[in-house]
């Protein structure tokens, strides 16, 4: 089951992180031309946390708001939540369930398979983003340890991983394909918003708490390393979530 | 007495606004070939889905193999073969990955099994699914229901799409399946697609069983048609008088008649006159069926 669905969801994740791979190389090359003459943006404080710091005068403020705060989590979080709901919701849309879950196979062993490949994918897209992040540093003249790349691509996985599974969760739930990559992206849209936001009103400082997207780069990974306690809450919130879905789905109706 | 290949009691699902299924009892013996027949919507999908635990009963239950549905279902999914009505497979994939990837499902399967049924229906295993016909389609669900040989199929629409030679693969290999004693439940909305292969058959409406029975005792209450062509046109009056005649329709000299139970009537008023030809109307069968939705909705 896990083959046969990375096999379907492959060719994409391939294609993402080949596109990544030249895109982190052309950033990497475009920062000793341009990042000294931009420097450091002279921006509002929100606009400046939406951006990651907007620092775009060092190689780590460059690739920061370039790569890690964005394009990284985008294209990440895109390929979890597409394939996860497709892979799941999808396939009960289009019927193709019911054909396999007449087959002796629980549906927590579905899940659990489909959510595997989908966390291949995650972690083939984070690796070439490692890959990626390490050649666009060295073009870019050097400037960010190998430990610090490592870092923020072990942080962005863990950020695939639960983004993953709330998409499994909401399509394993509901059998409804665009309901559930709706939602995730709009949880990940809004955590993103509210990582950058909540820190600048006191009384919502807390919210951040609640945002996937602080366990992933509120600690900077680019700068401080890897975070573990934000890895152990996105390891906990991925397996919350993979239960929930394996206990909605066992209840409900299969749809189509 | 053997344990039932199916058997369910009271098995009810309630979709709201009068669709669903209702307090469905009906058992199939094992080793008979089960005509499962309603018009679309009559709930005969449901009750399949529900056979194999894919939706869950609001009220009632079912055994399949003696097994029952709700808490043994992995384990009749082990011996039940199933083809879903609006079959759907990964359309991007052939339909041999399709099938490896099946019979993996299943802990593998008879390979020379699975080659002799591709044979049989002339399946295509080369081209991605998306581009086969829906009756190629088809040939590939029928391969992948029967190929790990289990003792209950379970056939939702099954000639759906299939030319007529293909179709007679498929009632050869139904009578092959029967004779070895497994059970065949197949569902259908016309009465012709099972005819020649079913031992009993139930009829479903509106999500409610109409009747249980054979199909030669299904026949003995079947209106029947018949088309008599007459030297010159006749009153057509003497005819509706008869006993069992339900219906007379005349086109010049050719009257139809309709009617219930034995056709002695019928001939012997006909032979008063000249008759030049005599011809049962081919879709008597199909009466059965209607007669028993027409039944219900009055």
């Amino acid at each position: 089951m896990t083959q046969i669905t990375l096999r379907l969801r492959l060719p994409s994740a391939v294609s993402a992180a080949i596109g990544l791979l030249a895109v982190m190389a052309a950033v990497g090359a475009l920062f000793p031309a341009v990042g000294h003459s931009i420097g450091k943006l002279n921006v509002p404080k929100s606009v400046d946390n939406l951006l990651g710091g907007a620092d775009y005068g060092t190689v780590t403020g460059w690739f920061r708001s370039e790569i890690a705060i964005i394009y990284g989590p985008l294209v990440i979080g895109a390929l979890a939540i597409t394939g996860a709901s497709a892979a799941t919701a999808g396939e009960e849309e289009d019927r193709i369930l019911a054909l396999v879950l007449a087959y002796p196979i629980r549906r927590s062993r579905l899940v659990i398979a489909k959510a595997a490949a989908i966390a291949a994918v995650v972690l083939i897209v984070a690796f070439a983003i490692w890959i990626g992040l390490i050649i666009g540093v060295a073009l870019a003249g050097g400037g960010i340890t190998i430990a610090h790349i490592t870092a923020l691509a072990v942080q962005l996985a863990f950020f695939g991983l639960a983004t993953g599974a709330l998409a499994i969760a909401l399509a394993a739930g509901t059998g409804r394909r665009s309901l559930a990559t709706g939602l995730a992206a709009g949880v990940a849209i809004l955590g993103w918003l509210v990582n950058s936001f909540a820190p600048l009103i006191s009384a919502l400082t807390w919210l951040k708490y609640l945002s996937l997207f602080y366990y992933y780069a509120g600690h900077d990974p680019l700068t401080r390393g890897i975070d573990i306690p934000s890895l152990i809450v996105l390891g906990l919130v991925t397996m919350a979530l993979m239960a929930i879905a394996i206990v909605s789905i066992e209840r409900r109706d299969l749809r189509g | 007495m053997s344990t039932p290949a199916i058997a369910t009691s009271g098995l009810s699902k309630d979709f709201g606004s009068g669709h669903g299924l209702f307090g469905l009892d009906l058992e199939v013996r094992q080793g008979e070939v089960f005509g499962f027949l309603g018009p679309n919507g009559a709930g005969k999908s449901t009750t399949l889905r529900l056979l194999l635990d894919l939706i869950k009963p609001t009220a009632g239950s079912a055994r399949v193999l003696g097994l029952d549905t709700a808490n043994e279902s992995l384990a009749i999914r082990r011996r039940v073969g199933f083809l879903p009505g609006d079959l759907a497979m990964y359309p991007r994939l052939t339909g041999q990955v399709v099938l490896d990837f099946l019979a993996q499902l299943r802990g593998g399967v008879d390979q020379r099994v699975r080659d002799s049924l591709v044979e049989r229906f002339g399946a295509d295993l080369n081209r991605p699914i998306r581009q086969l016909s829906t009756g190629n389609r088809q040939k590939l669900g029928l391969v992948q229901a029967f190929m790990h040989e289990p003792e209950l199929f379970i056939l939702d629409e099954p000639i759906a799409g299939l030319d007529p030679l293909v179709q007679q693969s498929f009632h050869a290999l139904l009578a092959e399946v029967s004779a070895q004693g497994r059970t065949v439940l197949l569902s259908s909305h016309t009465l012709s697609e099972v005819e020649r292969v079913t031992h009993r058959l139930a009829i479903l409406r509106e999500g409610r069983l109409v009747v249980v029975d054979s199909l030669e005792n299904l026949r003995k209450v079947a209106v029947q048609r018949l088309e008599i062509e007459f030297a010159a046109a006749v009153d057509t009056r003497e005819f509706r008088v008869l006993p069992g005649v339900v219906d007379v329709a005349a086109t010049g000299a050719t009257v139809t008649v309709s009617f219930e139970g034995s056709a002695d009537a019928v001939v012997k008023a006909a032979a008063s006159h000249e008759v030049r030809a005599l011809r049962p109307r081919e879709d008597e069968l199909e009466d059965i069926f209607l007669r028993y939705y027409r039944k219900d909705a009055t």
